[in-house]
C-alpha cells in the first residue's frame, strides 16, 4: 500500500522520529589529538553531557549516530575516517570539533588533510584550538536544530519533486 | 681540553650518586602481594572511598561539580582567548588602521585586510575587508600582542558554531557587533581591570614624557628659528 | 674533559673524526665531526668503553644544507647516565650517496631514530632491519624535511596503498595446535587512543610478534616552524605533548633564551617552575587515568579529572585557554600574573591531595589491579636506557635519571625535593611513580608558593626580544619602531646551533635548534621522549596477552602529539 500524500500521522511519526533521534545521539568519538582532550573533559563531571541525552559513547560506527572528528587528521588517516564514516548507519551526522578538523588550522602542510570536508559532509563545525566542553556542547545542540530544519527541507523537496512528477503526468 | 661547553657546566655531580645511575639495574623487583591484599581485604577500603563520594554526592554535603550548561557558565577569567572583536573609536568606526600586524602575526595566516585611504586626513588608513577565517584560527591572541592600536582584542564567547566553511568567515561587521561595551565580556586583551590603575598610572608617565620631549622639541626649535 | 680523550680519537684514522673547535664550534656541547666508515665503531667504542660509556642515545635527526658540498648532516646526539656527559656527532652526507651505518646494533633505541631520518631526509642507514617510513604514508614521495620540499605539497593515500604488515614469528618458537591469527588494532581504536596502528600475532591468546604503525598525527611541526618566526613557534609547540602543554612552551623558550644569551626574569621563572609541575600533575593526572580506564578503572578517571578541570582553571587565568596555552614568550611570560595567582595555587595546594589518596586507596593495594599490571611489560634499567627511555618510564625501572636533579635548571636546584625510583619496570611501578612523583611536584610548589611571588618584571626588558609594553607602544615612537619590527621581521637569533633539554611528563624533552640569524629556526628538532619508548612496544609486548597491551600503552604515556609531531 503506499502512503497518499502527508498524512497527519506521517508528519507527526517524523517529528517524534527527529525528537528522539535530536534528544539521544550516541556519539562516535574519532578523537585523534588536543581536541580529544576537550572531548574527554565534556564527557566527564564538570560538563557531563549525559544531561542532554549522549552519554552513550559507542566506538564502534555501525552503533553511532553523530560522528564528533576532534583532532587533525592527516592525509594517512583520511581512509581509516572515510571507512569509518562509510560503517556509520544512516541517518548520521558529523561534528568537526576544532580548527585542525574544520580546516587544517594552523598545519598548511604537507601531510595534513585541510579540512575534514575533503572527504566526507560536515553538518557542524566547531572553532576553537581546541574549543572549550561549552563550545562543543554549543555546536552538538547546534544539530538538533539542523535536523528540524533539515526535515522541514527534506518535506518541502519531496512535494516539489511530487508535484513535478505529476505535471509530468 | 679547555674548552668548557655550557651543558657540562651545568652538571649537579650529586645526582650521579643516585640510585641506578652507576650500574644500571639488570634485575627487576616486582611488587609483591602481601597476605591481606592476596584475599582482597584492601578493596574494603576502596569501597570505603566510592561509598564516601556517593553520599557526599548524593546528600549535597559538598557542591557539585557539574556545570549546568548552557544555563549555567563557568566562569573563565578576563583573559579568555574567545571570539574576536574589532574596537571603536568613540563615533562608532571602526579603530583599526590596516596597518596588517595582526596579519603578520598570525600563525594560521587566517586574517585578511584590504586597506584604503581613511576620509579624515588625522588617520592615514582604514579596513575596507577585515576578515577572519574562524576555523583556520587557533585562538592563540598573537593578533591582539602585535596590535599597536588596541583595535582587535578578544571576547570570552565560545559559543560558535558554524553550518558551512563559508559562514566562517566573519567580517568586519560581526566582528565590530558582539559584546563590545560589555566589560564582563572581554576576553584576552592588553589590559585587564585589576590592573587598571597601575596601567593608567604607566599611562600618564607616558604622555607626560612625550609631552615634555614635544615641549623640548618644539623650545629647540625655537631657540634654532630665534 | 674527558670526552676529548685522545686515546679513543687515537684509534681512527687522521681525520676520520674531528672535534668542532673554534668561535663557530657549538658552545653547548661537545661536537665531533664523523666520516661514516668508523661511524659503527666509534659508536661502539663510545659506549664500552670506559671513558665514555655513553649508553644513551638521546635523538639521531638529520639537518640540510644546500650550499654545502656535503648537503645532509645526520646529527646523533648522546649522553652518559653516569657521568652526565653528552656529545653530539655530526656525519656529513652527499645528496647522491646518502647512506651511513645504522648503529641500531649498538643501541637499540635507534630504531625509529634512523627510520624517522630516512623518512623526512632520506638517509639510508645500511644495516636497518625494517627501513621504511615511519611518519609519513606509503603513498608519499619525495622528504619533507629536504630544504626543496615544498611545505604545502601533499600526497594523497589511496586504500590500496595502506600498508599491511606482514608478521613472522620467531623461528625458534614451537608450533603449537593453535592456528595463529594476525589482529589488527586501531588506529581508531579508544584503546590505542586514536592514533596508533597494532597489528599483532597471536597464539591463542599469547601475542608472538607485532608490530605498531604510527604517523597518523604526524602534522609537520619540524616543517611548519621553518616557515614561521620564532615567536610563532610557541603555539605550534604547546601541540606537541598536549596534556602538559606548559612544558613543551618552557623548553622551547628556553632554547631559544639560551641561543640568544638572555635569562628570563626572576618572576617569570618562579612562575613558570610552578606552572610547569602543575601541568606535570596534568599529565600524570591523564597518564594514570587512561591506564586504569583501558583496565576498566573508570572511578579513578573522573577523580583524576577533578585535578586537571581546577589546574585548567588556573592555566586560563594566567593564560586565557585552558589545553593549548601558548603562555610562554620568548624571554619569560605572555602577561604578567593575575594578582590571585597565589591564592588560587593554594587552593589547588589543597585540593589535590585528597583526590590523589582516593585513588591509591582504591588500587594501589587492589589485587585486581595488581593482577593486570605486576610483571606486565617488564623492562631492566640496563635494556631501558639501551632504548633510549628516560623520564618515569625509566626511573620505574630503577635508573634514577631526571633533568631537573642532573641538570638543574629554573628553580629545582633551590627546592628540596626527591628523585622516586622503583624497581619493578612493569606497569605497576611506572602507575605509582607517577603517583609519588605528584607527590614531588606538590612539594615543589608548596615551597615556591611560600616563598612568594618575586618582584619585578614577567618578561626580558629587551626591545629586541620581548614586545614593549603597550603604553609604551601607543606613546612612544622608539618603543613603535621596536614594537614594528619585532612583528614584522620576527627576533634575529644569532646564528649558531644548541641543545636544550628539559624534564618534560615523560622524559628528556630536548629541542635541537639551528639558527642561521634570520626571523626564522633554520631546523628545528624535538626529541621526543616518548618516541623511543613507544619504539619498544612491540618487544615489551611479546609473550603477553593483547589485553595486556592495552594495560601497557597508558602506562608508557604516548602522546600522539609529540611522538609524530
Amino acid at each position: 500500500m503506499e502512503l497518499q500524500g502527508e498524512s497527519w500521522l506521517t508528519t507527526r511519526l517524523d517529528k517524534f522520529a527527529d525528537w528522539s533521534r535530536s534528544n539521544s545521539f550516541w556519539p562516535l568519538p574519532f578523537g585523534t589529538a588536543c581536541c580529544a582532550i576537550e572531548f574527554m573533559g565534556t564527557v566527564s563531571s564538570h560538563y557531563d553531557m549525559s544531561r542532554f541525552g549522549y552519554e552513550v559513547v559507542r566506538f564502534s560506527p555501525r552503533q553511532s549516530d553523530l560522528m564528533i572528528v576532534a583532532g587533525t587528521i592527516t592525509d594517512k588517516m583520511a581512509p581509516v575516517l572515510k571507512r569509518i564514516y562509510d560503517q556509520m548507519p544512516d541517518p548520521k551526522w558529523v561534528v568537526s570539533m576544532g580548527a585542525c578538523a574544520c580546516s587544517g588550522g594552523f598545519y598548511r602542510a604537507y601531510h595534513v588533510m585541510q579540512g575534514i570536508d575533503e572527504i566526507i559532509p560536515v553538518d557542524v563545525y566547531v572553532p576553537g584550538c581546541p574549543p572549550s566542553p561549552e563550545g562543543l556542547m554549543y555546536g552538538i545542540l547546534q544539530i538538533k536544530e539542523k535536523i528540524a530544519r533539515d526535515r522541514k527541507a527534506l518535506r518541502e523537496r519531496a512535494k516539489k519533486a511530487k508535484g513535478k512528477g505529476r505535471d509530468a503526468a | 681540553m679547555s674548552v668548557s661547553h655550557d651543558l657540562a657546566a651545568n652538571v649537579n655531580r650529586a645526582a650521579l650518586a643516585l640510585p641506578g645511575v652507576q650500574q644500571h639495574p639488570k634485575e627487576l623487583m616486582p611488587r609483591r602481594m602481601t597476605f591481606a591484599e592476596r584475599l582482597y581485604l584492601p578493596l574494603l577500603s576502596g569501597l570505603m572511598v566510592t561509598i564516601k563520594h556517593f553520599f557526599l554526592n548524593i546528600f549535597r554535603i559538598r557542591p557539585r561539580v557539574t556545570i549546568q550548561y548552557p544555563e549555567e557558565r563557568r566562569s573563565y577569567s578576563h583573559r579568555y582567548r574567545g571570539h574576536h572583536i574589532l574596537t571603536t573609536r568613540p563615533d562608532g568606526s571602526v579603530r583599526c588602521v590596516a596597518c596588517f600586524l595582526c596579519a603578520t602575526n598570525c600563525p594560521a595566516e587566517c586574517i585578511h585586510i584590504e586597506a584604503a585611504e581613511h576620509p579624515d586626513v588625522n588617520i592615514e588608513k582604514y579596513p575596507v575587508v577585515y576578515e577572519i577565517d574562524m576555523l583556520r584560527c587557533v585562538f592563540c591572541g598573537y593578533c591582539v600582542d602585535a596590535c599597536p592600536e588596541e583595535a582587535i582584542i578578544m571576547s570570552n564567547n565560545y559559543d560558535m558554531a558554524f553550518f558551512s566553511r563559508s559562514q566562517s568567515i566573519v567580517g568586519k561587521a560581526d566582528l565590530m557587533k558582539p559584546f563590545t561595551f560589555d566589560p564582563a565580556k572581554l576576553g584576552y586583551r592588553p589590559y585587564y581591570p585589576e590592573e587598571d590603575a597601575q596601567h593608567a598610572a604607566m599611562r600618564r608617565q607616558a604622555v607626560d614624557l612625550v609631552a615634555a620631549a614635544k615641549a623640548k622639541a618644539a623650545g629647540d626649535r625655537a631657540v634654532a628659528g630665534g | 674533559m674527558l670526552l676529548e680523550e685522545p686515546a679513543l680519537l687515537a684509534r681512527f684514522p687522521a681525520g676520520s673524526v674531528v672535534p668542532q673547535e673554534g668561535p663557530d664550534a657549538p658552545a653547548d656541547q661537545p661536537t665531533w665531526v664523523v666520516r661514516r666508515e668508523v661511524l659503527l665503531d666509534l659508536c661502539r667504542a663510545l659506549r664500552d668503553d670506559p671513558q665514555g660509556r655513553y649508553d644513551l642515545l638521546l635523538d639521531v635527526c638529520g639537518a640540510d644544507y644546500p650550499d654545502r658540498d656535503e648537503r645532509f648532516e645526520a646529527v646523533y646526539h648522546l649522553y652518559s647516565v653516569p657521568t652526565a656527559n653528552r656529545l653530539r656527532l655530526k656525519v656529513p652526507l652527499t645528496e647522491s650517496d646518502p647512506k651511513l651505518p645504522s648503529v641500531i646494533s649498538v643501541w637499540k633505541g635507534a630504531d625509529w631514530f634512523e627510520r624517522e631520518a630516512y623518512d623526512m631526509y632520506g638517509f639510508v642507514f645500511e644495516g636497518h632491519p625494517n627501513l621504511r617510513r615511519l611518519l609519513t604514508h606509503e603513498g608519499f614521495q619525495g622528504h619533507p624535511l629536504r630544504k626543496d620540499y615544498d611545505p604545502a605539497r601533499r600526497w594523497i593515500l589511496t586504500e590500496d596503498k595502506i600498508y599491511r604488515p606482514v608478521l613472522r614469528a620467531p623461528a625458534d618458537r614451537p608450533e603449537s595446535m593453535f592456528e595463529r591469527m594476525t589482529i589488527n588494532i586501531g588506529p581508531s581504536h579508544p584503546a590505542m587512543h586514536g592514533t596508533f596502528r597494532f597489528v599483532a600475532m597471536v597464539d591463542g591468546e599469547e601475542i608472538v610478534a607485532s608490530e605498531v604503525e604510527i604517523g597518523y598525527l604526524h602534522r609537520c611541526m619540524e616543517k611548519m616552524s621553518e616557515t614561521h618566526t620564532w615567536q610563532q613557534v610557541i603555539p605550534y609547540t604547546d601541540r606537541l605533548n598536549y596534556c602538559s602543554s606548559f612544558l613543551n612552551n618552557v623548553a622551547y623558550c628556553r632554547t631559544v633564551e639560551k641561543l640568544l644569551g638572555i635569562e628570563a626574569p626572576p618572576r617569570a621563572v618562579w612562575a613558570r617552575t610552578i606552572l610547569s609541575e602543575f601541568s606535570r600533575i596534568m599529565d600524570h593526572c591523564v597518564a594514570n587515568g587512561s591506564t586504569l580506564v583501558d583496565t576498566g578503572a573508570l572511578t579513578n578517571f573522573w577523580y583524576f579529572f577533578q585535578p586537571r578541570e581546577e589546574i585548567y582553571g588556573l592555566l586560563e587565568a594566567v593564560c586565557g585557554a585552558r589545553l593549548t596555552v601558548s603562555a610562554c614568550r620568548i624571554g619569560g611570560l605572555l602577561a604578567d600574573l593575575p594578582p590571585d595567582f597565589v591564592q588560587r595555587c593554594e587552593r589547588l595546594l589543597e585540593f589535590i591531595p585528597p583526590l590523589i589518596d582516593d585513588v591509591e586507596k582504591l588500587v594501589d593495594k587492589n589485587r585486581i589491579w595488581m593482577d593486570r599490571s605486576v610483571g606486565i611489560a617488564a623492562i631492566s634499567g640496563e635494556e631501558a636506557v639501551n632504548w633510549s627511555w628516560t623520564g618515569p618510564c625509566l626511573r620505574a625501572s630503577g635508573v634514577a635519571y631526571d633533568v631537573r636533579r642532573a641538570h638543574p635548571y629554573d628553580l629545582y636546584d633551590t627546592v628540596d625535593w626527591e628523585v622516586p625510583v622503583l624497581h619493578g619496570g612493569d606497569v605497576y611501578d611506572r602507575f605509582r611513580l607517577r603517583m609519588l612523583e605528584i607527590r614531588q611536584s606538590l612539594r615543589i610548589i608548596r615551597q615556591l608558593i611560600e616563598r612568594g611571588v618575586p618582584a619585578g618584571p614577567f618578561v626580558v626588558d629587551d626591545p629586541h626580544v620581548a614586545l614593549p609594553p603597550k603604553d609604551a607602544c601607543y606613546n612612544q615612537m622608539e618603543s613603535m619602531i621596536y614594537h614594528f619590527k619585532l612583528i614584522m621581521d620576527g627576533i634575529r637569533v644569532p646564528a649558531g646551533e644548541t641543545y636544550l633539554m628539559t624534564e618534560g611528563a615523560n622524559g628528556e624533552l630536548g629541542f635541537y635548534v639551528v639558527s642561521d640569524g634570520s626571523g626564522k629556526p633554520y631546523r628545528l628538532h624535538v626529541r621526543a621522549p616518548c618516541l623511543p619508548i613507544f619504539s619498544t612496544f612491540p618487544t615489551l609486548m611479546r609473550g603477553h596477552s593483547v589485553s595486556d597491551a592495552i594495560a601497557t600503552l597508558g602506562g608508557l604515556n604516548v602522546i600522539a602529539g609529540e611522538l609524530e609531531r
